[in-house]
């Protein structure tokens, strides 16, 4: 190997003399400060299907309107196009739900109500108390925290968006995320390691039934999910009625709000598991498609190991040995995913390694990982994105599979896998109001990230003939 | 061609290797059974007996050798590799036999639905995509399109739950057995019955396998066809007046064949994975099974062997459908 190898390109001496001179000193009058600026600003006209290429020999049967519209970007007829088909819309109507209720399901599903007035009782004088704000978990919190600095970047990126100069502009939204992903991460820490979780047993539905506390002001659902009915009341296994709208499971426990708590671990695989195989992907890809030769022969062989173990098996083999936990598995499904990734990268990386844009990046002297991944990543990310969504829709199956199989989620967290499960053993009773609810959802989200996967896939590339 | 072959052979070591590693490595590292662990967390304070116990305990799963010195882990990896390639798995810890005869005894099941359901899924698929292609915009490609995009998001726990809940329970509709792949009275069938007996036992399931695979192979289908549509000598055919079929038939699809047959080696971790999930709903004892009791009862040589098993089978098909492929197509090569 050459002791330089991303340069063993025999094409680029010229750029190759330029860099290394750069390197020799400053003096150099070739360091001229505006030529790295140049190659370090964002490159968005090279795209691998540049929008306005569409008057390069559409292919015949291609639909009749135009790819792109006048004065619009790449992403933007990307986006115009992904949303077209209704379905779609619905779709990502419906995975937005499913994420402000992970979010919020704490104050829509909860056995505490946000306000209560407790009636004088022994010494105990009547008071007012908030029992929900009360016994917010650590992961309620965190998870309200995030998604706070999530909305804050979000606004202040679209407020960018009026700012004329794409470089100004794309610092200003630097500096967002940097400011709000800072916060995010040291709020989540110090919530972590500060707040206390409060366990709450009292009962405070019966309270009000019993006339010993007044002015409730309970959430819609107002069950936990791990609120169980007493024994006493014989009220497991019991069909959808008043009380409990979509019945109760083996423990009495209310199926609709164990429903609405497992959107928490739908939306968390997905995301956590592809963005690990997405970094271990991108890098391992990267760096095939950029030195070929016998980091592509080694790379190669890793994607095959992680391909060949049948990922189940994998996942198995892991819970026996290290006990189980949802973050593992999601770690797990991150680290068997991010081989196709890696294929996707690896083959973008092959085709645009030798184009000039790549050669001046070099020749100026940029560093590697500035080259591959500022400069190429852009151009050869693409495909990966629409791998990444069906990812998502994979690892939710996987991970109801999962947890039907008992692998997953730790009683008494729900997961709609779990739940699935508590419906039925063959031989024994099946209580079919338990697996039909769970069963649709799983069905309508997996089903939500495909159709975006597809719309996604057409949209990012209008010449691919289907 | 024969060079093709020995690189991809020669190349295949080195994968093999990194997976027993990788599978080495898992189960060497496991809290459970790291050696140091064992000495320091107060098993040794039962006195000589139980000392001796743990001693021949370690020196059985390949941590100490005869005179109870530690091994260290190369060493450790290069014996465990060596009892395997003398063909030995280990001992399950639940059952106490070689893990080779357990596994002997249940991936035949396992992988006779596999092939069964392979089979089921080209059958299908092959003509749908071949239909969608011919179609190509048309009513049939559009719903077909989404009518197996839908059954491919349809989870299998869903449907299986609601299959053996509904049609194999006498709560509802007793039309199917609930367990296994045979009645217990096989011993006095015909060969027929016997086979009658384990297709009538097998429906629910493979149903279950087969539904949704055929969305991704469908689509290959249709877009290697859309593709060979387009060639010059299917125009060229249709110029000399072949009818249409026959065009589809033997100029197109004969072209968009042979990738579709590579790709049955890559469905095979997925259909290994997907029979954990059968084999617990309708209790077959297949290799999932197995590997589904081992998670629980923490038997990890059992596991160990399993994964290591899928895997080299994987990598063994993989070699298969490359080599013959290369035979088929004289393209094919790593330049």
């Amino acid at each position: 190997m050459n002791d330089r190898p991303w340069r063993d390109d025999q094409s680029q001496t010229a750029g190759e003399n330029a860099a290394s001179e750069r390197r020799q000193g400053p003096e150099n009058p070739a360091d001229d400060p505006r030529a790295s600026a140049m190659f370090e600003a964002p490159m968005p006209q090279a795209h691998p299907t540049p929008p306005l290429a569409a008057t390069v020999a559409q292919p015949p049967g291609a639909q009749s309107e135009p790819l792109a519209l006048k004065g619009e970007t790449y992403w933007q007829s990307v986006r115009r196009r992904l949303f077209k088909p209704l379905l779609v819309r619905f779709s990502a109507a419906y995975i937005i739900i499913l994420a402000l209720l992970a979010v919020f399901v704490p104050f829509i599903a909860n056995g505490d109500p946000y306000t209560i007035v407790i009636k004088a009782h022994g010494k105990t004088p009547a008071h007012r108390e908030y029992p929900l704000f009360r016994t917010l978990t650590s992961i309620d919190l965190i998870v309200l925290a995030v998604f706070a600095c999530l909305c804050c970047y979000l606004v202040l990126a679209w407020r960018a968006g009026g700012i004329a100069d794409p470089i100004a502009r794309r610092k200003s939204r630097l500096r967002a995320l940097l400011i709000f992903g800072g916060i995010a991460l040291i709020g989540s820490l110090a919530i972590y390691f500060f707040h206390q979780n409060v366990l709450d047993v009292r009962n405070y539905w019966r309270m009000v039934k019993a006339g010993r506390a007044t002015a409730a002001i309970f959430p819609p659902v107002h069950w936990g999910y791990a609120e169980m009915e007493p024994l006493s009341r014989n009220l497991v296994y019991k069909m959808p009625y008043s009380r409990h709208i979509l019945g109760t499971d083996g423990d009495g426990r209310d199926v609709l709000s164990r429903l609405l708590w497992a959107t928490r671990i739908v939306m968390a695989i997905g995301f956590i598991s592809q963005v690990i195989a997405l970094v271990l992907g991108v890098i391992v890809g990267a760096l095939m498609g950029y030195f070929v030769g016998i980091v592509d022969l080694i790379g190669m062989r890793l994607v095959e190991i992680f391909e060949a173990i049948p990922t189940f098996f994998l996942i198995l083999i892991f819970v026996a040995a290290y006990g189980r936990s949802i973050f593992m598995i999601m770690i797990i499904l991150g680290l068997t995913g991010w081989s196709g990734i890696a294929r996707f990268i690896r083959a973008e990386f092959f085709r645009i390694r030798k184009l000039d844009y790549v050669t001046a990046a070099i020749a100026s002297g940029l560093s590697l990982p500035r080259v591959l991944f500022r400069h190429m990543l852009p151009n050869g990310v693409t495909p990966v994105i629409v791998s990444m969504t069906f990812g998502i829709a994979g690892a939710v199956l996987s991970e109801s599979g999962l947890s039907f199989l008992g692998v997953g989620v730790r009683p008494p967290t729900p997961s709609w896998g779990s739940m699935l499960n508590d419906a039925g053993n063959p031989g024994s009773t099946f209580h079919w109001y338990l697996a039909l609810a769970p069963g649709i959802l799983i069905f309508l989200t997996v089903l939500a990230y495909n159709l975006i996967g597809e719309s996604l896939r057409d949209a990012i590339d209008p010449q691919l003939n289907v | 061609m024969l060079k093709y072959i020995l690189r991809r052979i020669l190349l295949m070591i080195p994968t093999l290797i990194g997976t027993t590693f990788l599978l080495f490595a898992i189960v060497r590292f496991s809290p459970g059974l790291s050696s140091s662990n064992q000495f320091k967390g107060g098993m040794m304070k039962g006195g000589a007996g139980q000392r001796a116990q743990v001693l021949a305990e370690q020196e059985q799963m390949g941590l100490r050798d005869k005179n109870g010195h530690k091994i260290s882990i190369p060493v450790q990896y290069v014996n465990w590799i060596d009892q395997i390639c003398q063909g030995n798995l280990g001992v399950s810890k639940e059952y106490s036999i070689p893990v080779l005869q357990l596994i002997k005894e249940r991936l035949p099941v396992t992988l006779t639905m596999n092939v069964i359901e392979l089979l089921l899924v080209y059958l299908i698929a092959i003509p749908a995509g071949m239909l969608s292609a011919v179609k190509r915009g048309k009513m049939f490609d559009f719903s077909y399109s989404f009518i197996s995009l839908a059954l491919y998001s349809l989870p299998v726990i869903w449907v299986g739950a609601m299959a053996l809940g509904f049609l194999a329970n006498p709560q509802y509709l007793p039309w199917f057995p609930a367990a296994g792949t045979h009645s217990t009275n096989t011993s006095n069938m015909t060969f027929f019955q016997y086979c009658g007996d384990y297709l009538y036992h097998i429906v629910l399931p493979i149903i279950c396998m087969t539904y949704g695979g055929f969305a991704y192979l469908s689509k290959q289908v249709r877009a290697g066809m859309l593709d060979a549509l387009q060639q010059d000598y299917v125009r060229t055919a249709r110029a000399k007046g072949v009818g249409g079929v026959a065009v589809t038939i033997r100029h197109v699809f004969r072209n968009t064949l042979l990738p579709l047959i590579t790709m049955s080696a890559g469905l095979l971790p997925g259909l290994l994975g997907g029979s954990v999930i059968i084999e617990k709903i309708f209790s077959i004892k297949g290799m999932g099974a197995l590997m589904y009791r081992a998670t629980f009862s923490y038997d990890l040589p059992v596991l160990q062997a399993s994964a290591l098993i899928g895997g080299v089978l994987t990598l063994f098909s993989y070699l298969v459908v490359d080599i013959s492929y290369a035979i088929a197509d004289p393209r094919v090569s790593y330049e």
